[in-house]
């Protein structure tokens, strides 16, 4: 009997990777692989609780202690701005964390990888890890941020929330990206060569696999592509949503029959809780359910309002599956969980990608965008009653839902992945010449040439 | 429905709760015959009760009249997830579980009086006094100065479910070991039935009721076979409050098909009189039931510290 294939994912430490990684590996066991999930630091117990072995990078005690009064302090101005304003003050300082870790986690991924010789390697993050490059095993990259990760002439700027029609607002943001991550860059280009790696273009954290890549935009948000991305290696999942158990709403003290509504701004977005109070209030006087995922904060809340339900966890694709209206932060999750269940969305973004999505959801005609703290009572209530009535948008929304279904994101993507574990494994693209791989686990290996990505799609930096 | 004649019902539907109970214990299938006059023996009341719990169930298709008279059984009891209408899963129109609700979704403060509650619900003061008695039976609620009461917020709050998960660890594995534990073969033969259902089931179709149910009734066997009457009131209390507790939070049905296979395996030792083993996996059991996900992540966010939110 053949040995089960050993699929290692490491998601990124934040839950929109997370799950998506969850929905994948539940149709890898189904398929009689055995997932096993790599954990950042401090972030585990997700994945065992779908009954998937975690194992941790490091100790918890080995972190610092978080001080999370200051990091709410200096981020929640940040959250105001806008996405230009916001590469100062946010996505410069999040890139060198993200390098910081990259660069702290080498050594026990390494070490990890070795003692789980898994049969391939699926990596959802936004930077590269040498130790999985390295590790004489296919990999394949999951792209859960928005299709602008994968950068094109005719995409907008990665995380610049531009319009789809270029103006000069592209070149300007760019600039402004490439200089502000420009010392991430540096610091991280000098790791990858030491780890016998080639530094990536400038701007540009994580090179596509060689081997495939998984990009979760459906069609009706997609954009179009100057360079058509060979489809052997990118392949479009149309979502990529888990399976929960089914939800049952909570009995609310008033409007049980109403329509329902999620609002869920992922477990950062739940910071501000003077905003989502003031949410909280335009919706006591809708004839609507509201659930309200508060996170870490739902004890914050009193004189909650009848039609209102707040918790601080929800099984969100079961819970989205009911609901008639999700209010989010454009995280790319939350927004093809929308899509993928036929679900307007009124996308409120604070960072990343989320900007991206929000101005997408707009140009597609999929829901609104509205500012996360720029809008008056009357405006929230129009956009909520407005997409709550918009029958021909919930038409057109339902229609593409069926075809996302069928579509079957996550059993495409396991079956892909376990294809991949078929293939021979890649020289990774070596540093200048005179340095050597730092792991010798590659050499004298048969150099079969590995597939190619489309290169021209790093030509352009975000 | 008067609130006098919903209370009546809800007596005949736990006492229709309870026959169905008594089946399964006595290994009892479908086609078995159900003797009205041995039924009120067993339950200690009289045929008249008896009379209107089977017709419960006969509404609700789990007997049949029989020809000649009386009932039999007409689907399993193994596999029969609580009857709806119980005390505990009424809720929907009660006071009680309204208070209860409310309370943990922040929309009613601690401090009540009758008026305030009565207003809220449109309902006689006597309804309200009637659930604010059981509320305070249920040790959910106790009287304060004047007309005050006083709703115990720890019990409905988002750090109830992790509290209670600490209690369940000190006191569970330890009612297993107590030197007059008793055990209820009848009961444990049946509970190993229902578990065997649900082991049977795939996650597409496994039955969330019926595993709560299980899980209930395990958890209570525990209880009441410790054969420490203090120890077993506060767990037989505690059990009770938490099935009542809306804040009830959510698994996944991986980790619910999981928890009844390590109920199978303490059940499996606690009938072999391996209560040290019994009591061991029941500390695991315990644990693996919490989950540990972080309270906050996100990109370039600092490793976060735990939240059990289950």
């Amino acid at each position: 009997m053949t040995p089960a294939k050993t699929i290692a994912l490491f998601p990124e430490a934040s839950y929109g990777a997370a799950l998506n990684c969850i929905g994948i590996a539940q149709e890898l066991r189904r398929l009689g692989a055995t997932p096993v999930f790599i954990c950042h630091p401090g972030f585990s117990g997700i994945f065992s609780d779908y009954g998937f072995a975690e194992y941790q990078l490091g100790e918890d005690t080995s972190a610092p202690a978080t001080d999370w009064n200051d990091f709410i302090e200096r981020h929640q101005d940040a959250f105001r701005q806008s996405p230009f304003d916001q590469l100062e003050s946010y996505v410069g300082p999040t890139w060198d964390a993200i390098v910081d870790t990259a660069i702290r986690v080498e050594e026990p991924l390494r070490k990890l990888i070795a003692r789980l010789q898994p049969d391939a390697i699926v990596l959802d993050n936004v930077v590269m890890f040498p130790a999985i490059a390295n590790a004489g095993v296919p990999w394949v990259r999951v792209v859960s941020c928005a299709e602008t990760e994968i950068p094109d002439p005719l995409v907008p700027p990665y995380l610049s929330g531009c319009t789809e029609t270029p103006s000069e607002d592209w070149e300007r943001f760019s600039e402004r990206y490439r200089a502000v991550t420009a010392s991430a860059h540096r610091r991280f280009s000098g790791f990858l060569t030491q780890s016998g790696l080639r530094p990536p273009p400038p701007s540009i954290f994580l090179e596509p696999s060689p081997y495939l890549n998984l990009l979760l935009a459906p069609e009706i948000i997609r954009h179009e592509r100057r360079n058509r991305l060979d489809e052997e290696l990118f392949q479009f999942l149309d979502g990529c949503v888990r399976h929960e158990a089914p939800y049952m709403p909570p009995r609310f003290a008033s409007h049980n029959e109403a329509p329902l509504a999620l609002i869920s701004f992922g477990s950062l977005g739940a910071m501000d809780v003077a905003m989502m109070k003031r949410m909280i209030e335009t919706f006591s006087k809708l004839p609507y359910r509201f659930l309200v995922n508060a996170g870490h904060w739902r004890d914050e809340y009193r004189d909650v309002p009848d039609n209102v339900f707040i918790d601080a966890w929800f099984p969100q694709p079961s819970v989205v599956e009911q609901a008639s209206l999700f209010i989010h932060h454009g995280g790319n999750n939350s927004f093809c969980e929308a899509l993928y269940f036929g679900v307007p969305s009124i996308v409120m973004p604070y960072c990343w990608d989320g900007h991206d999505n929000a101005k997408r959801t707009e140009e597609t005609g999929v829901g609104l965008h509205l500012d996360r703290y720029g809008w008056s009572e009357d405006e929230l209530t129009y956009a909520i009653t407005s997409l709550m009535n918009d029958a021909a948008m919930r038409a057109r929304l339902k229609d593409n839902a069926v075809k996302m279904q069928e579509a079957a994101g996550v059993k495409r993507a396991a079956e892909a992945i376990l294809k991949t574990t078929q293939k021979r494994p890649a020289i990774p693209p070596s540093a200048p010449s005179g340095i050597s791989p730092s792991s010798g686990e590659i050499a004298g290996r048969d150099p079969s040439p590995p597939p190619t990505p489309t290169r021209e799609n790093n030509d352009l930096p975000p | 429905m008067s609130s006098e004649t919903r209370r009546t019902n809800h007596r005949h539907v736990e006492l229709a709760q309870k026959i169905l109970e008594i089946a399964s214990e006595r290994g009892m299938r479908p086609g078995d015959r159900l003797a009205e006059q041995a039924l009120a023996s067993l339950c200690n009341v009289s045929r008249t009760p008896i009379r209107k719990a089977l017709q419960v169930l006969l509404e609700r298709g789990v007997v049949t009249t029989e020809a000649e008279g009386g009932y039999a059984l007409s689907a399993d009891p193994a596999t029969m997830p609580r009857l709806e209408g119980t005390a505990e899963n009424e809720g929907e129109s009660d006071v009680y579980a309204a208070i209860l609700r409310d309370l943990a979704a922040g929309r009613i403060s601690d401090q009540q009086t009758v008026a305030s509650l009565q207003r809220r619900y449109a309902v006689s003061r006597q309804t309200v006094q009637n659930a604010m008695m059981k509320l305070a039976d249920d040790n959910l609620a106790e009287r304060a100065a004047g007309q005050q009461w006083v709703l115990k917020q720890f019990a409905v709050s988002s750090d109830a479910i992790a509290k209670s998960y600490e209690f369940r660890l000190a006191t569970e594995p330890l009612a297993l070991t107590m030197p007059d534990f008793k055990r209820d073969i009848p009961a444990i033969v049946s509970l190993r039935q229902s578990m065997l259902i649900l082991r049977s089931m795939s996650e597409a179709s496994f039955d969330q009721k019926l595993f709560e149910r299980t899980d209930f009734d395990f958890h209570m066997l525990i209880a009441k076979s410790c054969g420490n009457p203090f120890m077993s009131e506060a767990l037989i209390n505690h059990h009770r409050r938490r099935r009542s507790s809306p804040t009830a939070g959510h698994a996944n049905l991986f980790r619910l098909m999981q928890s009844n296979l390590e109920h199978m395996q303490i059940l499996e030792h606690v009938e072999r009189g391996q209560m040290e083993l019994a009591a061991d996996l029941m500390r695991v059991h315990i644990q693996l039931s919490q989950s540990q996900r972080p309270r906050l992540a996100g990109r370039g966010v600092p490793p976060a510290f735990k939240l059990v939110s289950r």
